[in-house]
């Protein structure tokens, strides 16, 4: 068991270091660089920003300052946005995206299993029905239009909340639910799914047979086993969600970090880039990692398979 | 007992035709069972339909997705016409633009404007010599004042404040974007776009996925080992950062470049998949037979193995081009899609985000088609995973 989680640990970090040289390179692949500009810029200074950026030394010796610099979560400066680092940009970023993923994830869990345990139980019904009506409408209708009806509607013509920005409690709700639609869709479908094979099984009938009370079949029985590959999908979500949207953020124009990213793709802004590329990619390798522990410790039978092999 | 109690039964009696099924091959079977399945064949219709559409539509249309009057701009696919004379029906449009349109819908030209008097705040605009005052100082008051229209045209001494009626705009079905390009066309070349990008990509996530996951598969051991090691690590990457760095890194926006984003990065869950079923069938007898009259590998791979497993390739094959389409309308979303003037269904919902409080139909009919395809694509998902997966199978 310890084994396992170690090795897990260890291969986590060789990801993210992975990550971090792919990015890094790929980066300084591309021609032109961050200084190149329209109208060239003098050399005297082209010479005096190369070396303040350090872009003058060896890609290897760069590659080596730069690891450095993460190992001590330091992200140097962003090129585009002078006197500002990137660390400094993640920080301020980071509290409203992880709010608003932080709410949409509670969403998804509070809405999407409830619903999906529902719509199992009255299979064929017509809660049944109108439940995977609304799951299979969120699937097939992208974040970015759920958003754009969402400001046309309740911003434009209703003008219940304000179109953009966080500024009160109910400026949350557009990007909550852009940002939960499609997951809340999925996740209520994978309820269902699992929840009408697990009903199937012998030991439901079992419990059933023992007389045991139904809520209690399916509250104890069923249920717990019907969530485990709904955790498996909640934990990259997870860290999906709470990294950011950037199509919600750009709609709502929520200053997280999302926005930051979609802004240095554009400024073609490589530190930033990739800076938030290693965090995303870190938080997101660290929740697979939690989901998997979790699996671990919850379902016997996937540890029992993970030792012997 | 008494034998008289018995008689001969005739014979044919007992010749109980015996129920024989013609047998069917797999293939025959699946599509039996498909052909049952009435969401699937809904959705098979739909992908059928948009395919066709967007193979042959292009051949249909008389404007290209890149001409533009910007005279027609933002025209919006229902029109509230006013009559101002036995044979002179017109549209204003949002920036005060005077259309003079049939009395079926179809836009004959623009009134040019004559005068502008901002104070008054009339336009007079000219038709065959006469003017056509418009005025529009009703829109502006505020609260109205009682007034129950917003503008009022008044053309040879009459003064018309209600719109006609409304019609259906008859030269752009779809309206007309911001540059008064026509909006069902470049739908219809979007579909083009976002089906390409879609199939390709899967086509070359389907290549190396089962390359790389039969090879896997098929070897096993250590091999085995630091390919799926491999596979981890890529998969525990939040891959839709990958697609927008690699569009960055390749720098020119075409079609290519989006392809090459998506094929290189989403194979990995093919190479899984195409991985468990080599698995579980190279240890099978006839791939064993296959090995003793001394069968080449990859053709034991490609000729037994794969054909085998191609059930589920499918089934997953036809759920990949849905989010292929979604994560293609994603990254043109953010502003990294196809460059202008070609268009995806992605780029068309960002271009129509500027002016999303006038012209809301911008962003619905781009919208329209991804849901629509998402639709369809999932529906014969579905409908082929019951058809073709064996597991699902009961008798």
């Amino acid at each position: 068991m310890r084994n396992y989680f170690v090795r897990r640990l260890f291969y986590s970090l060789l990801t993210v270091i992975l990550i971090a040289t792919v990015t890094f390179f790929m980066m300084h692949s591309i021609p032109g660089g961050p200084f190149t500009r329209e109208k060239p810029v003098p050399p005297e200074i082209m010479r005096v920003l190369n070396e303040k950026y350090k872009l003058d030394q060896p890609l290897y010796m760069q590659y080596l300052d730069y690891m450095k610099g993460l190992a001590t979560f330091n992200l140097g400066p962003s090129f585009s946005k002078i006197g500002i680092t990137v660390n400094e940009l993640i920080v301020t970023g980071f509290p409203a995206t992880a709010t608003v993923g932080f709410l949409a994830s509670l969403l998804i869990v509070a809405l999407g299993i409830p619903f999906g345990i529902i719509s199992a139980l009255k299979q064929n019904k017509p809660v049944d029905y109108f439940v995977m009506f609304m799951a299979t409408l969120g699937v097939t209708i992208p974040s970015f239009v759920i958003a754009t009806m969402f400001i046309y509607f309740f911003s434009g013509k209703l003008g219940w909340v304000p179109p953009f920005g966080l500024s009160s409690p109910v400026s949350y709700i557009g990007p909550v639910v852009a940002l939960a639609g499609y997951s809340l869709s999925f996740v209520t479908r994978l309820t269902r799914s699992s929840m009408l094979e697990v009903l199937r099984q012998d030991y439901v009938r079992t419990a059933r047979a023992n007389g045991l009370r139904e809520w209690s079949v399916i509250g104890k029985h069923a249920v717990k086993n019907a969530l485990i590959p709904v955790i498996t999908y909640m934990g990259p979500t997870i860290a999906a969600l709470m990294t950011g949207s950037f199509v919600v953020e750009k709609i709502f124009a929520i200053p997280g970090i999302g926005r930051y990213f979609v802004e240095s793709v554009n400024n073609r802004d490589y530190t930033v880039i990739m800076g938030i590329t290693v965090i995303f990619a870190a938080f997101y390798v660290l929740m697979v990692l939690l989901v998997d522990m979790a699996y671990a410790l919850i379902d016997p039978r996937i540890r029992f398979e993970k030792e012997s092999k | 007992m008494d034998s008289k109690q018995f008689e001969f039964v005739d014979k044919s009696v007992k010749e109980i035709p015996e129920k024989m099924r013609p047998s069917l091959t797999y293939w025959q079977d699946a599509w039996r069972r498909l052909k049952n399945h009435k969401l699937a064949m809904i959705g098979l219709a739909g992908v059928t339909l948009i395919v066709l559409i967007a193979v042959f539509g292009p051949m249909f249309t008389t404007l290209s997705y890149s001409d533009q009057n910007l005279d027609y701009a933002n025209v919006p696919p229902r029109m509230d016409i006013y009559q101002l004379d036995e044979d002179l029906y017109v549209f204003l449009t949002t920036d005060y633009k005077v259309l003079q349109i049939s009395k079926d819908g179809h836009i004959l030209g623009r009134l040019p404007r004559t005068k502008t008097d901002a104070i008054k705040k009339i336009y007079t605009y000219e038709y065959e010599g006469e003017a056509v005052a418009l005025d529009f100082s009703y829109n502006l008051l505020k609260d109205k004042q009682g007034y129950p229209y917003d503008f009022s045209f008044t053309y040879k001494g009459t003064e018309y404040t209600e719109p006609y009626k409304k019609v259906q705009n008859r030269t752009y079905p779809f309206g007309s974007d911001i540059l008064g390009r026509d909006l069902m066309v470049r739908v219809i070349y979007g579909a083009r776009i976002s089906l390409t990008v879609a199939l390709v990509a899967s086509l070359v996530n389907l290549f190396i996925g089962v390359v790389y996951g039969s090879i896997s598969g098929f070897e096993g051991g250590r091999t085995d080992g630091i390919m799926m090691r491999i596979v981890d690590i890529l998969n525990s990457i939040p891959l839709v950062l990958y697609v927008i760095l690699i569009m960055v890194l390749v720098g020119n926006r075409g079609l290519w470049t989006m392809i090459i984003a998506l094929g290189s990065v989403y194979w990995v869950v093919m190479a899984r998949l195409v991985r468990g079923q080599v698995l579980s069938l190279k240890n099978q007898e006839f791939v064993m037979a296959a090995r003793a009259l001394g069968v080449s590998k990859g053709h034991i791979i490609f000729r037994h193995l794969i054909p085998n497993a191609l059930g589920p390739i499918i089934v997953s094959m036809t759920m990949m081009i849905p989010s292929a389409v979604f994560t293609e309308a994603f990254i043109g979303f953010i502003g990294l899609g196809v460059s202008a003037p070609m268009a995806s269904w992605g780029t068309l919902a960002n271009d129509a985000l500027q002016g999303l409080l006038s012209y809301p139909y911008q962003l619905f009919y781009p919208s329209m088609a991804i849901a629509l395809t998402m639709l369809s694509f999932n529906f014969l998902g579905d409908g082929l995973r019951d058809a073709l997966d064996p597991r699902l199978r009961k008798g």
